[in-house]
């Protein structure tokens, strides 16, 4: 398929998932309301002093964007297959890389908001310093955004392939997707103390990698997933 | 000539499963009876030879697994995911058995039953995904679906693993990394790491059987409600 109608076909889905999102609200509303709870809870365990603020914010933040986040990457192909949508999708003349793409950008989208409210939630009730450096956090949620959207994109289609849908997500995505939750809580830590050295990147290079890794997988195997 | 061939193979597979029986019980007996008692730690150091051997026939599971399964994806031929499906059972049961020796040691050596030490974390890891791989494949029926997502989920388990020992491994660790052993000792784990992959195999090969007998008779009971009475 030429890119360009590639492209064309992933933004159709992307957009169709969109607005099916804003006129069900069936995810994202559940996600932000878990992130909230879940931030508050945590906030209101960080009573200590500024130093271990620091060192265990990262974990907490990243711990709650993944706990709320799988309510939307749960239900990115579980409502696909309800009401025979999956069959519609799969006549389409769209390919399974598109598929893949197109639900992965929809839960990078959905992460990316669940952090714009997270994170200066945290910053808010806690008083942690995790916008001290934008840019560098802007980089490590973008990063940690595509890894835990990449991975969750794959075994949520393999999830909802199951009985157990509701249930199988978190088992099977909290295990996979441990270098990811790490290597964003620590790069996270180090930038918010203004330490950009050889940790940091390397901390972030292994968000890259499984970013890379996890996007690739899912294109070479996704089809092997939708087969009926 | 059939028959007696049939009687041949039977005596061959009695005497390899005395084989490897016996194999382990050397093993065992190795190690409580001939490799010497460790000065610091004392009876209890001799869990580490059960550990290891228990540890690579865990990890070995998930590697055979992996190949299987993309055996199956490319080839779409049932026993392959039957080999999948064995090594898996194993796997986790090794795995299963690598957190309980480990945590025995743990005691013996630390005073804590669990730490959050990078291997005692990847093992954990490796359990997890285990008992995720069984899990989605008891919830599907279809047995070319369930080979299908089982092969996926255990090849991209298999690609996270080297990812999950490099983040574990970068936060400082206390578990010993191979430490120096007698040649009476190192023989004896030695001895230990074959028995135990012997009867790993061995289980291996008599799971797959058992699951290929299975099917054979999930397929019979098929065709028979097919029949018209």
């Amino acid at each position: 398929m030429a890119f360009p109608h590639m492209t064309a076909r992933l933004w159709w889905i992307l957009w169709k998932d969109l607005v099916s999102e804003c006129r069900s609200r069936r995810a994202w509303p559940a996600m932000l309301l878990l992130g909230i709870v879940v931030a508050f809870t945590f906030a209101g365990q960080m009573d200590l002093p500024p130093d271990e603020q620091k060192r265990v914010a990262g974990g907490l933040v990243w711990l709650a964007i993944f706990l709320a986040g799988m309510l939307a990457l749960e239900r990115s192909f579980a409502s696909e297959r309800e009401n025979g949508c999956w069959q519609g999708l799969r006549l389409c003349p769209v390919s399974s890389h598109a598929i893949y793409l197109a639900k992965l950008a929809v839960n990078v989208v959905a992460l990316a908001a669940l952090e714009g409210v997270l994170i200066p939630l945290f910053v808010v009730l806690s008083g942690v310093p995790l916008l001290a450096h934008p840019a560098a956090m802007l980089l490590v949620a973008a990063l940690g955004n595509v890894a835990l959207a990449a991975a969750g994109t794959l075994l949520g289609a393999l999830a909802a392939g199951s009985r157990n849908t509701a249930h199988l997500l978190p088992l099977l995505l909290l295990p996979m997707a441990v270098p990811a939750v790490l290597a964003a809580a620590e790069a996270t830590r180090l930038a918010m103390d203004g330490q950009f050295g050889t940790p940091w990147w390397q901390w972030t290079e292994l968000l890259a990698a499984f970013a890379v890794l996890f996007t690739t997988i899912g294109i070479m195997l996704f089809d092997f997933v939708i087969e009926e | 000539m059939h028959a007696r061939s049939g009687s041949l193979r039977r005596r061959c597979q009695s005497i390899g499963n005395a084989a490897v029986v016996a194999m382990v019980l050397v093993a065992l007996a190795a190690a409580f009876l001939v490799a010497p008692t460790e000065r610091t730690m004392g009876d209890a150091q001799r869990i580490v030879y059960l550990h290891v051997a228990v540890a690579w026939v865990g990890l070995a599971g998930a590697l055979l697994m992996a190949a299987a399964g993309a055996a199956y994806l490319v080839r779409r031929n049932l026993r392959w995911d039957h080999w999948a499906q064995a090594a898996a059972e194993l796997g986790w049961l090794g795995a299963t058995l690598t957190l309980v020796t480990g945590s025995l040691w743990a005691h013996a050596a630390w005073n804590v039953w669990w730490t959050w030490d990078p291997r005692l974390t990847t093992a954990l890891i490796l359990w997890a995904l285990y008992a995720g791989c069984l899990l989605l494949r008891g919830g599907v029926d279809d047995p070319h679906r369930r080979a299908r997502l089982g092969a996926v989920l255990a090849i991209a388990g298999a690609a996270d693993l080297p990812l999950v020992v490099m983040a574990t491994r970068w936060f400082r660790g206390i578990h010993p990394a191979a430490p120096a052993m007698e040649p009476s000792m190192r023989a004896v784990l030695l001895a230990s790491v074959l028995g135990f992959s012997a009867l790993f195999a061995l289980l291996l090969v008599m799971r797959r059987h058992q699951l290929e007998l299975q099917r054979l008779v999930e397929e019979l009971t098929e065709s028979e409600k097919e029949m018209p009475c």
